[in-house]
């Protein structure tokens, strides 16, 4: 299996605070790659890292073999990485019409799309015209994905996408990042372990700026003695 | 109802409570009186609103509180009033600039040889700053005694009708030789400019279009200095309605220009250093009033004639009968009111529909709507914002500049003339909501009616209801109105009008 995503030896500084030590992530093809770790411990700050967000100061990003590290973050989402942020950042003051649009690389890329986004969270076609602020916490979660998926991107890196929303929200939210993956890969950054091990297929835990350990997440399940000692117990 | 009562509820209260005080304020007023006085305020709100859009969406979108928008707003009028009333100037400076450009965009395509030998950050910031030295002493170097204050005082003899032949201008090998060698100044700031890693190179134009578009700029700055004094002939043959569409045009066009200068070399390497970007602009400001009185001199010039098209000393009865008049003055209710005034009032009202379509229409609108909530989240779409940031800026000063020709008919053009129109923009956004850009039409308009009616009652006397009163302030009191509006609405609502809580 190729690796779309492959993230070598990299150090992050933000400020004079070294917050990545020593990160490698690989993200096989068609796959969802999921960042375990603790509160701080670095995994939003891998993602932002990757989009070059908070540039890494050493190391090398590769995208299907190309190096991207130091590129303008623009230019690396241009060459097909979809970012649905924590706290979803979805634009308040744009419809979801306009929050969707604003995603276009190429005119006409919303049109194309639009079946198959629909098709996932039937529920935003509802609410085309409303201001993104209006809608709820799920919903905005959902327009934060569905954004992300307006460009055909070959990798999705999702930040938290249950953080703050109700059981059920997270279930339906969970399901269509189960949908989507049938079409991209996706690295996900998840606090909740038992809905992580749910979805993905490998994992690699961040500790304190370091990625110590990777593998299969159906390996990692009865893996209870890691489990505690880098997770806490969940 | 009730959510589209809540969402609206700073604008209703506004409105409500504009409208009340109008409704108070013009009780024994008579409607001519009262009419006149509102006009005054919408033709201060119409200025005051082309600083205050500018500042406001620079501010919203990139956090930048841009003190040096003022100076921009001055170097409008200056421009303005040079390409109005004396060409001398524009023909012997403006090919300079044209050169420097030409310069720069070869140095753009030619940098990246010199940098591909430069590997380490320590090297390329060395020769950075050596770069810079060098292309700020060749200029300086270029331009020594140029005669800059005689071709200013050309402008004085231009408007009284005569053209003098003063040797106000340098010879024509002088002028070429100090444009030839501008032109390696220029060739240095493209190498500063020129990417410096290999991946960054890119798409690059093909080199015959840089050379092309090179060769088109020398030639025509050349052509400006070669006919420079039938040129200045035909301009100030020309009508003076023409030659003052140029001056806003050109005046607009210097302020983007200066804009995108100002954003890309000073504001731009220090994008999320807010402190660091305010202290900078607040330089910039003084140094550009400073280059400004270098230039221009530091004396004002009163009131420019306005153009033909506003000129004519009668007193029309309508705005039709004015198109074929061109009155000075239009009958309001039976009082005179300057008709460029309302020409003012046009410009703003423009400005305002022009750039609220193109925030609520385009795709660039759009982006900069979403940019000024999250431009991190805008950026990691794949868009260039940084280019976003650059074309807000430049339409920010276009306008501030805009703003500057414009008001140098109605109180003429001075050095310190940007100090009070950027105050009154500021408090403006403040009241408003910073970064919104209906909050700073709305902003502008309070503070106009305020100040105009402020002066009126001022001077008129107030009669206090029920008591045998009549209150008599100092102007200084209609002046500090303004400040006194914010500090109510910030007591009241402290994001401002149309702001968003942080």
């Amino acid at each position: 299996m190729t690796n779309v995503l492959e993230v070598k030896e990299i150090q992050t500084f933000i400020g004079q605070f070294h917050i990545l030590e020593d990160i490698s992530v690989e993200v096989p093809d068609g796959s969802i790659t999921v960042l375990l770790g603790r509160n701080g411990a670095g995994k939003t700050t891998t993602l932002k890292s990757i989009l070059g967000l908070t540039p890494p100061s050493i190391g090398k990003v590769f995208l299907n073999g190309e190096e991207i590290q130091g590129l303008a973050s623009y230019k690396i989402a241009s060459k097909g990485i979809g970012y649905v942020p924590e706290h979803r950042a979805i634009f308040v003051d744009l419809s979801v019409e306009e929050n969707l649009r604003i995603a276009e690389r190429k005119k006409g890329d919303f049109a194309k799309r639009e079946e198959f986004i629909f098709s996932i969270f039937p529920d935003l076609k509802k609410f085309i015209k409303l201001p993104g602020g209006n809608l709820s916490g799920g919903q905005q979660q959902m327009l934060a994905i569905a954004r992300a998926l307006v460009p055909e991107n070959e990798l999705l890196l999702i930040d938290e996408p249950s953080e703050g929303l109700a059981p059920v929200i997270i279930e339906q939210v969970m399901e269509a990042v189960r949908q989507l993956s049938a079409h991209t890969t996706v690295l996900l950054v998840e606090q909740n372990f038992i809905m992580a091990s749910q979805l993905a297929d490998r994992y690699t835990i961040i500790e304190a700026g370091r990625s110590v350990k990777h593998g299969e997440v159906r390996d990692l399940v009865d893996d209870q003695e890691t489990i505690n000692r880098y997770l806490g117990a969940t | 109802m009730a959510n589209l009562f809540k969402t609206n509820r700073a604008i209703l209260i506004t409105f409500t409570v504009v409208l009340l005080l109008i409704i108070l304020i013009s009780q024994g007023l008579e409607p001519k009186i009262w009419v006149s006085i509102l006009l005054s305020g919408i033709t201060l709100a119409a200025l005051y609103f082309l600083l205050a859009s500018g500042l406001s969406l620079i501010f919203g979108l990139m956090d930048v509180l841009n003190f040096a928008h003022g100076a921009i707003f001055v170097l409008g009028a200056f421009v303005g009033l040079s390409v109005f009333a004396n060409p001398r100037l524009f023909f012997n400076t403006v090919p300079f600039f044209l050169t420097i450009t030409a310069g720069a965009v070869l140095g753009e395509y030619f940098g990246f040889y010199l940098w591909r030998y430069v590997h380490t950050m320590r090297a390329r910031r060395i020769i950075q700053v050596v770069l810079l030295l060098l292309a700020f002493g060749i200029i300086a170097f270029s331009l020594r005694r140029f005669p800059i204050s005689a071709l200013n005082a050309f402008s004085v003899t231009a408007v009284g009708g005569a053209v003098a032949t003063a040797e106000a201008q340098e010879a024509l090998s002088v002028m070429i030789q100090r444009v030839a060698f501008v032109i390696l100044g220029g060739l240095l700031f493209g190498v500063l400019a020129a990417p410096k890693e290999a991946r960054e190179v890119g798409k690059r134009r093909p080199l015959w279009q840089i050379l092309v578009f090179a060769v088109l700029l020398l030639v025509i700055s050349f052509a400006l200095l070669v006919y420079r004094d039938p040129g200045e002939l035909f301009f100030l043959a020309l009508s003076p309605n023409i030659r003052f569409l140029l001056a806003l045009l050109f005046g607009a066009l210097v302020g983007a220009i200066v804009g995108i200068a100002i954003e890309i070399v000073l504001i731009r390497p220090f994008y999320g250093r807010p402190v660091t970007q305010l202290v900078l602009t607040l330089g910039l400001l003084i140094v550009m009033i400073d280059l400004i009185e270098l230039i221009w001199g530091d004396e004002g010039h009163p009131p420019m004639q306005p153009p033909t098209l506003f000129a004519e000393s009668c007193r029309s009865d309508s705005i039709v009968a004015w198109l074929s008049e061109n009155c000075s003055s239009i009958n309001v209710l039976g009082r005179a009111f300057p008709t460029y005034r309302l020409f003012i009032i046009a410009v703003g009202i423009l400005v305002l529909v022009g750039v609220g379509l193109l925030l609520q229409r385009t795709r660039i609108g759009m982006i900069i709507r979403a940019g000024v909530q999250d431009s991190e989240m805008v950026e990691a779409l794949g868009i260039n914002v940084r280019q976003v940031f650059t074309f807000v800026f430049a339409l920010g000063s276009a306008l501030a500049a805009l703003g500057g020709v414009i008001v140098a008919p109605f109180l003429g053009v001075y050095p310190a003339m940007g100090g009070v129109f950027q105050l009154q923009a500021f408090v403006a956004v403040v009241i408003g909501g910073m970064g919104s850009f209906a909050g700073a039409a709305v902003g502008t308009l309070i503070l106009g009616l305020a100040r105009a009616f402020g002066d009126y009652f001022v001077a008129a006397g107030i009669d206090i209801p029920l008591l045998d009163l009549t209150f008599k302030g100092s102007p200084a009191i209609a002046k500090a109105s303004s400040v006194l509006i914010m500090a109510i609405v910030l007591l009241v609502r402290p994001q401002g009008i149309f702001g968003k809580k942080e």
